[in-house]
């Protein structure tokens, strides 16, 4: 101990250098990590974390709850399919909207206020379709209310606040929040489907009745979610029902991003070792004479290693609690649409991960110190040798 | 401990080298240390003739090494006058010492020091490399001063591939390249047993003699005096020529 | 710097460990940039295509295709500019298209435009009911001649040709005459349908600047028609105002930045320990008359081509990557342009990172040369 820590503080600069970097790669790895949940939670956040188990899209949507539309048809088919026990009506919107609380005459948004896209998800049947996790608030029970995203609730969207959804002015008042239910990036409200239906209405007075973007449905007592699938999409080449988990990540661009950040995270991942590595065998390398006579005189080549080990662990911890240090303040930001937040698994796993992986770096220069021969500090070492 | 050493005129030595390889005159070189100053070199007097070879006797500390480091452009002097083969460096910068040291002077450090993934022949080679280059000349150069060192055949082996007499002969080599005026030697035998020093003393002498090329040899081993042509002993600083 | 090089190729292999973590770093700002050229690529390529001074949206549309209408009359309003020579109409309908031979749920996003005045690299506007198809859609086994049946109602087009680089929202791009936009939109989003003359975008070609000529016509539609006023952007507005580009290249390139510092502090660290290594060495050269400089180029020579051999095998890495990957699975997109700007940003950080030894070298004695047994 008394060694490793007397070598670091002479080189402090070397040192320093090294826990910069590590410290680097750490905050780009948490970082990225963090991007990534939250992309991931922003785009499809309003699939995961609803309750309905199981959701029944149009072929034609591509598993976006934006592009499908089931029509009556369609709808019977689901509801008269063995196995499906409850079934609800789920539809889904981006409008304009703006946030400010007080209630405006104006129809169009007026000087000064600020116009924003938000997704509106009606559902028809609480239990099937509604936020799993409500953390501020309740449910919306009457006409005009709306449980929000979470993530959005300090730009307007918090529980009190009222919205008015362009053009028309309907007013929406926020009685609920929900943990991570955003969909497309952008706040989202879930209404009752009447509501939803008046949204539509007060925005286009000449549109019909909009059909239903999605089903959503509970299969039967004995049914799994697999299985009620499968028997609605043998109805027709024209349903696509997905458990939830699937669909969420069957959703375009999940995948994407997903394999995206894994070679990201990959490569982060090789060259932490590889600085670590190279760091501790040059100055292995640069102290090779010091370590011989330190053999030499009779330090024990474990005590060798081991203070090389523990400068190791030191680095390691050091640079992480420093990355950890400025991953902090980021976490805490919001990129556009998408909320980060502090990702403390990924925090646990990848301290773990790069610990393993510098120790183990630093083990090729620990056999080196071992190879020294103690005899060698007699004989003098030449330049030329 | 008296030096047979053979009298050699020193001033004016032969009709062709009117001008001594080394002339320093009243030279000093003080370090400041705190608020005091400590006196590595107090007053020195010394002229080395142009085809002289001398050994420069003394304990560790003395200020040998200073004294070296002066003649060889290395160190500038706190005061005096240096002149290195009629060219007097008094009052050069370092950069001006920089190729003076490139274009006159030789050095055989004590550890040999060839630069250790060059084979013996670009070890030669390398100090016009780092000069204003000259190519193929050069080359010439290094070949030939290779044969007639006997390492022809080694021409091509790293230093590791050497062996100990080797690598000083490739060193001395080295420290002939740029046909220097003068060259250092610091302790070429600290670091060989007493038979072995006796056969690089000998070769250094009958390289520098054979050339008449000026040197002078940094010693605290009386034993190897006897290979040069005078010894000056040099003890806190001062000279006794 | 003959020495320095000398020894890069004598001692490869204490070179190699930052030559291997330069790589990896290499290709990381490789596939990382690619990525974000790809991400923007796919979301921007048909506004970018666009050959035109400016773009009209109407002005509640937030510059997106899908919410913004333009109607006869702000059009009529707009060709009475002297500046404006040239306008034509644009539209855009996504579905999913069901290409032949594939299975009955594998549909290909795609984007239909209707169009009047061609694109970059499209052809004038094709006969109703045919479409030029984006070649990123080869991916989903659309090929000339084919029949694709366009969303729910399966309208019918037939792609006659292929263009490239015009993507939108990450769907490739088909294009049509507007009747043809107009009839797959009625058939298969009646709740978006617009009639007769109407389009949802307007591309301008004037000989104005396009910022003046933007504001010129948002002015005369603001005045006569309060109702429908428009907002038009010049085209690399209209391509930073797609929703997350701004945000995407942003946050691409703060990760870039970091990773570039990471670069440059893997360097000073290697060639600070070098330097401290070789102290003894620089002694003796300086000692025969090398100079600072000549010792501190060799330096920057070592990390230059260390950075140029780790690049060139970051860029056969990335290019292999590149290929590896399957059509369509990751939108990267590796590009020569992409890769030098990552070798020349690298370069930097390698001479920067060189730099901090500097100091070591000018430090070095030659004096240490002599009376120094090691």
């Amino acid at each position: 101990m008394f060694l490793a820590l007397a070598e670091m503080r002479r080189a402090k600069v070397r040192f320093g250098l090294l826990i910069g970097a590590i410290a680097l790669l750490v905050f780009l790895i948490l970082f990225q990590q963090s991007l990534q949940n939250g992309l991931l939670t922003s785009f499809v956040g309003g699939i995961r974390n609803q309750d309905a188990p199981v959701l029944v899209y149009s072929v034609d949507g591509q598993r976006t709850v934006q592009g499908s539309v089931i029509t009556p048809d369609l709808e019977a088919l689901v509801r008269g399919t063995d196995g499906v026990g409850e079934v609800g009506r789920w539809s889904q919107g981006t409008f304009t909207v703006v946030t400010g609380g007080e209630t405006r005459m104006t129809g169009g948004g007026g000087p000064g206020e600020d116009a924003v896209d938000a997704s509106i998800i009606g559902f028809d049947t609480e239990g099937l379709g509604t936020p799993s996790d409500v953390v501020d608030g309740r449910l919306p029970t009457a006409a005009g209310e709306a449980i929000a995203s979470d993530a959005d609730a300090a730009t307007g969207f918090a529980v009190g606040d009222v919205i008015r959804v362009l053009p028309g002015g309907f007013e929406i008042e926020i009685v609920g929040l929900a943990r991570d239910v955003q969909l497309n990036a952008s706040p989202t409200m879930y209404v009752p489907y009447d509501t939803y239906l008046d949204v539509i209405a007060a925005v286009n007075p000449d549109a019909g009745t909009p059909l239903p973007s999605v089903l959503t449905v509970r299969p039967a007592d004995g049914v799994s979610d697999a299985e009620v699938s499968t028997a609605i999409n043998d109805r027709s080449l024209e349903l696509d029902a997905l458990p939830r988990e699937t669909a969420a990540d069957e959703t375009p661009g999940v995948a994407q991003v997903r394999q995206s950040f894994q070679i990201i995270f990959l490569l982060y991942a090789l060259v932490i070792p590889c600085v670590t590595g190279l760091f501790f065998l040059i100055i292995t390398f640069q102290k090779a004479g010091a370590l011989t006579l330190l053999r030499a005189i009779g330090a024990p080549a474990h005590r060798l290693v081991s203070a090389l080990m523990i400068q190791a662990a030191l680095i390691v911890t050091a640079g992480f609690a420093l990355g950890t240090l400025l991953y902090l303040p980021v976490s805490q930001q919001r990129l556009g649409g998408i909320p980060l937040r502090f990702e403390t698994a990924a925090v646990v796993l990848w301290a773990g991960v790069l610990t393993v992986l510098a120790l183990g770096s630093a083990l090729i220069s620990a056999r080196r110190v071992l190879a020294i021969d103690p005899v060698e500090a007699t004989t003098g070492t030449g330049v030329g040798r | 401990m008296t030096i047979p050493s053979p009298p050699t005129a020193v001033h004016f030595d032969t009709a062709l080298h009117l001008e001594p390889a080394l002339h320093l005159d009243d030279v000093r070189k003080v370090y400041p240390m705190g608020d005091a100053e400590v006196v590595a070199l107090a007053s020195a007097n010394l002229t080395v003739g142009s085809d002289e070879m001398v050994a420069l006797v003394g304990p560790s500390g003395s200020g040998k090494t200073t004294l070296c480091s002066i003649a060889g452009g290395i160190l500038s002097a706190t005061a005096g006058r240096i002149t290195v083969g009629g060219q007097d460096i008094t009052g050069f910068s370092d950069k001006e010492l920089t190729s003076f040291r490139q274009e006159s002077v030789g050095f055989v450090f004590q550890a040999v020091n060839l630069v250790p993934f060059l084979t013996a022949r670009e070890n030669l080679i390398v100090v016009d490399e780092l000069g204003r280059r000259t190519g193929a000349p050069a080359r010439e150069r290094a070949d030939q001063l290779l044969e007639e060192l006997g390492l022809a055949d080694r021409a091509k082996n790293l230093p590791s591939q050497l062996s100990g007499g080797q690598r000083q002969r490739v060193a001395i080599g080295r420290a002939l390249m740029n046909e220097p005026d003068l060259v250092l030697f610091d302790e070429p035998t600290s670091a060989l047993d007493t038979e072995l020093g006796e056969q690089v003393m000998e070769l250094i002498r009958s390289e520098m003699k054979s050339r008449g090329t000026a040197a002078i040899v940094v010693t605290h081993d009386e034993r190897i005096t006897h290979f040069c042509d005078r010894s000056v002993h040099i003890i806190d600083g001062h000279l006794d020529a | 710097m003959i020495l320095a090089l000398r020894e890069l190729r004598r001692r490869p292999g204490r070179f190699a460990t930052a030559g291997v973590i330069l790589t990896l770093i290499a290709v990381l700002l490789m596939f990382l940039g690619g990525l974000l050229d790809g991400l923007i690529q796919a979301s921007t390529g048909a506004v970018r295509a666009q050959d035109a001074d400016v773009i009209v949206y109407s002005d509640n549309a937030q510059a997106s295709l899908a919410r913004s209408r333009i109607e006869p009359e702000v059009r009529e309003t707009i060709e009475l500019l002297s500046a404006v020579t040239e306008v034509g109409g644009l539209g855009v309908v996504q579905l999913g298209a069901r290409v032949p031979d594939a299975g009955p749920r594998d549909l290909a996003g795609v984007a239909l435009f209707g169009y009047e005045l061609a694109p970059t690299g499209v052809p004038d506007t094709p006969a109703d009911g045919e479409v030029y198809a984006d070649e990123v859609l080869r991916a989903d086994g659309v090929e000339a001649g084919m029949e694709l049946l366009l969303g729910p109602a399966r309208s019918p087009v037939t792609v006659i040709g292929f263009v490239s680089d015009t993507s939108f929202n990450g769907q490739g791009a088909l294009w049509a005459s507007p009747a043809t936009w107009r009839d797959v939109l009625d058939a298969n989003r009646p709740d978006a349908r617009v009639s007769g003359e109407v389009f949802q975008a307007l591309v301008v070609r004037g000989d104005a600047e396009p910022d003046d000529l933007a504001a010129m016509i948002d002015r005369i539609t603001a005045e006569y028609h309060t109702a429908s006023a428009t907002r038009s952007l010049s085209v690399p507005d209209a391509v930073n105002a797609i929703p997350g580009v701004e945000e995407q290249q942003g946050t691409f390139n703060q990760i870039i930045g970091v990773t570039i510092v990471i670069a440059l502090v893997v360097i000073a660290l290697f060639f600070s320990l070098i330097t401290v290594e070789r102290a003894g060495l620089y002694g003796v050269l300086k000692a025969l008359g090398a100079r600072s400089s000549t010792i501190f180029a060799g330096l920057v020579a070592q990390a230059v081509v260390v950075t140029l051999i780790a690049s060139s095998i970051a860029a056969a890495l990335t290019i292999a990557l590149d290929a590896a990957l399957p059509p369509g699975s990751l939108p990267l997109a590796v590009s020569a342009d992409r890769i030098i700007t990552s070798v020349l940003l690298l370069l930097v950080a390698a001479v920067v990172g060189c730099s901090f030894s500097l100091r070591r070298v000018l430090r070095i004695d030659p004096a240490s040369a002599i009376g120094s047994s090691s």
